[in-house]
């Protein structure tokens, strides 16, 4: 049966819209050298095998873990590329662990990296072409083009995203300030974040409420950024692990479940007609997750979580659909300031997605985070000790979803 | 390493235009792999699926495919790179105990894409795509020419691996009509149009409409699901440096890597002695000599004089291997699936007599830059 494994370090390159001196092979081996910088005795001989991958449209590249070899030190050594939409970076997170679990011969120490250089492409034609498949059978079957360009928006991510915003507030009854106030907290949380992209320490909600919308409920200022940026985390196992770091951080629930797609249904895939706001497949991946983890009260029991929210409404459900808070309530916590730096289950405490978005990298980014947040060594720490802490990723068109779970102490598998 | 059964298989024929779907090419891949193990839908705990975005036209592919490849509400992840790739993960995830059934299908439809535009996204975009002299198909030329010049080895040679591929082919009802040729001679192959000199038409593995599904099980599942389960006891893989001149193309490094660690793992001595059957994602005729060297079957320069018919010293590609039809995503799956039906004696028609031990390969980039090769072993 598998093995425990351990993350003993994580590393970031630095993020902003535009990072035109680097090209992405350099970008990569900038979160590369961050990560083994913090693990001195780690040199790329320890590293044994590689997990990668990205959204290899966004940059026009395909492929390009080949050609960037050299710059992650992978030359003959195994590598495997894991490529799933949004939820790329928990794949690769995922695939990590499996590396190292499965045991396989001579494989102990797997990094695992995750990147995105949006500047070199462009992200919107990326994300329609989601729906060009549909788009072209709908044409033949005859639909006006007024109805086909509206779908075009469900390809892209706001369109999904409004879609399943206005879904949450008539559930939750909530306003447009309380979105707001999401974005005011991961906002401030960014500037205090080395790696962070949009840091706005001084951000309100009345400047967030001031902007215009993009989709409704969504307005400019509540929107990810588009970021250029690479996430690196080297994962171990448990008897090398304590070698290596002195907290390592043990990963022990893992789930990637797959529900039908929200917006677009054609062939079989998905009948598009389901609330986008529902997510059963996330709840079905944190309960999976949970249960690896011998979580049983995850309310009670997680510490910190790092959620993948680009827009403040997902963040709100993410919260609450992953068993962190009841339905409907978050909003409440975000107000009380349960979920603040100093609150009782502080969360995106990195600024989250909302204020850092290389899409890639993002759903590595959370793990990431919350495995250095039990570290002790993030670099917007929250005070208080944190012992079990999730790393969540959502993709595809809202319907994958991918789970982390992780503590200071081991779970001895059951089995 | 724990030995992991493949108890299912099913790849549909290919075409090099196929009349249908890939969401209906998916589904019948799957469903068939399901069905020829007599398990139901609700069996499966993760999918893994090989899929390409260049390849499918289409940003996130695994997003739509969830339904028809049997991953709904199941633990569902993507490789994207050759679908034996996707074979390796899906044999982790069995090894780590999370996970009794694992699905894994990977395949794509080429005559809905350029494929070699598609390839050439894959050259480092600052000094080799501008000017697209180094591609897919260039490189296959160059790395054609290293191994000639640095064996004094001739075009005949290679041509005969072209040959016996679309011979075996012809036996193979699954393989591409256009591949198989019974009464092909070396003359017809170098005098096939020149495609990067020296390599010739057909000598290249077509790209082609496919999809190819998969099945694995623990030891103990696998016994209870068929009595008859071929056992996956060693996996390696690796990945070489990436430009060209940085490599030594008249070799592959990273199948030397990748052979090492798998047989390393199945414990296996000599390879040549103890392996049976070999299936090679061979996406040119002349890779197949290299591979056969890399892996250890001859030593460098002498891979053209082993007898590697079906009933030579040791076979290679009876099925017809990737010149036998291409499907990218699909083919090293197909090769795993083929070297399976060796060791079932399910191989009608080009079936390898007493095959005990086999072992198959996928490789994706220019070169072949990462190969994969696993080791099965049949029967209990």
């Amino acid at each position: 049966m598998g093995r425990q494994v351990a993350i003993v370090s994580a590393g970031y390159s630095e993020h902003a819209s535009k990072r035109s001196d680097v090209n992405m092979a350099e970008l990569v081996s900038e979160a590369v050298e961050d990560c083994l910088k913090k693990v001195p005795s780690v040199g790329f001989e320890d590293i044994d095998a590689y997990v990668n991958g990205n959204m290899p449209a966004f940059e026009g590249s395909n492929l390009p873990e080949l050609w960037m070899t050299d710059w992650m030190g992978a030359r003959n050594k195994p590598l495997i590329r894991v490529t799933t939409g949004g939820t790329t970076g928990g794949t690769v997170a995922i695939a990590g662990y499996y590396t190292v679990t499965a045991g396989l011969p001579g494989i102990d120490t797997v990094l695992a990296i995750a990147f995105e250089q949006q500047s070199q492409g462009d992200t919107s034609v990326g994300l329609a072409s989601v729906a060009y498949g549909e788009l072209s059978v709908l044409n033949t079957l005859g639909m006006s083009y007024e109805h086909l360009t509206r779908l075009l928006s469900a390809g892209a991510a706001i369109g999904v995203a409004s879609y399943q915003a206005t879904n949450y507030m008539r559930k939750s009854k909530i306003t447009e300030e309380d979105l707001a106030r999401v974005v005011v907290q991961n906002r401030h949380n960014a500037a205090k974040t080395w790696w962070a992209h949009l840091k706005m320490p001084n951000l309100t909600i009345e400047e967030v409420l001031d902007t215009p919308y993009i989709s409704y409920p969504l307005r400019y200022g509540m929107v990810c950024p588009a970021s250029d940026g690479a996430c690196a985390v080297l994962f171990t196992t448990e008897e090398k692990a304590k070698d290596m770091c002195d907290i390592p951080v043990y990963v022990n629930g893992v789930a990637s479940v797959a529900h039908e797609s929200a917006v677009l249904g054609y062939d079989g895939s998905g009948s598009g007609q389901i609330d986008p706001s529902e997510q059963l497949g996330a709840m079905r991946s944190s309960e999976l997750a949970y249960s690896q983890a011998g979580i049983s009260m995850p309310r009670k029991e997680i510490d910190y979580a790092e959620v993948y929210a680009p827009f403040p409404n997902q963040e709100l459900m993410w919260v609450e659909k992953l068993g962190l808070f009841e339905e409907t309530t978050a909003p409440q916590m975000y107000e009380n300031g349960v979920t603040g730096l100093k609150g009782e289950l502080p969360i995106c405490c990195s600024g989250g997605v909302n204020s850092t978005n290389a899409i890639g990298a993002s759903a590595l980014e959370r793990p990431a985070e919350a495995a250095l947040q039990i570290m002790g060594k993030a670099s917007n720490q929250v005070p208080k000790s944190v012992h079990t802490a999730i790393g969540h990723g959502w993709g595809g068109s809202l319907n994958l979803c991918t789970m982390l779970v992780m503590a200071d102490e081991p779970q001895r598998k059951w089995r | 390493m724990q030995r992991v059964g493949i108890v299912g298989y099913n790849q549909v024929k290919l075409y090099s235009d196929a009349n249908y779907g890939r969401y209906e090419m998916i589904f019948e891949a799957v469903r068939g792999a399901i069905d020829s193990a007599g398990l139901k839908k609700k069996d499966i705990t993760t999918v893994i699926s090989c899929t390409n975005d260049y390849y499918e036209g289409r940003t996130i592919s695994n997003c739509f495919t969830v339904e028809v490849g049997g991953g709904y509400m199941a633990d569902e992840s993507k490789v994207e790179m050759d679908g034996a790739h996707a074979v390796l993960y899906g044999l982790m995830r069995i090894l780590s105990g999370n996970h009794k059934l694992a699905v894994i299908w990977g395949g794509s439809m080429a005559s809905c894409f350029p494929y070699h535009s598609a390839r050439l996204y894959e050259t480092d975009p600052t000094w080799e795509r501008p000017v697209a002299y180094v591609n897919d198909i260039s490189s296959a030329g160059f790395q054609m020419r290293a191994y000639l010049q640095k064996y004094g080895v001739n075009n005949e040679d290679i041509a005969k691996i072209a040959v016996k591929n679309r011979k075996n082919a012809s036996k193979n009802p699954l393989a591409l009509e256009e591949a198989k040729n019974p009464n092909i001679t070396i003359k017809d192959v170098l005098e096939s149009g020149i495609y990067a000199d020296p390599v010739t038409e057909l000598m290249v593995a077509q790209p082609c409409d496919g999809v190819a599904a998969l099945l694995l099980a623990p030891e103990k599942q696998a016994l209870k699901i068929t009595d008859n389960p071929v056992w996956i006891t060693g996996v390696g893989y690796s990945q070489d440096t990436y430009y060209l001149g940085d490599r030594d193309l008249s070799g592959s490094k990273s199948m030397e890597v990748a052979s090492k660690m798998a047989f390393n793992a199945a414990g296996i001595k000599d390879p040549k002695s103890e392996i049976n059957v070999a299936e090679l994602f061979e996406a040119y005729a002349h890779e197949e000599i290299i591979f056969s060297e890399a892996i250890g079957f001859a030593e460098k320069g002498k891979g053209a004089e082993l007898n590697t018919e079906i009933d030579g010293e040791i076979p290679i590609n009876p099925s017809g291997g990737a010149i036998g039809g291409n499907p990218p995503c699909g083919t090293g799956l197909i090769r795993i699936i083929e070297a399976a039906k060796q060791l079932r004696g399910e191989a009608n028609g080009y079936q390898v007599k007493n095959a005990r031990k086999a072992i198959a390969s996928g490789q994706i980039g220019m070169c072949a830059q990462n190969n994969i090769l696993f080791v099965l072993e049949g029967g209990n």
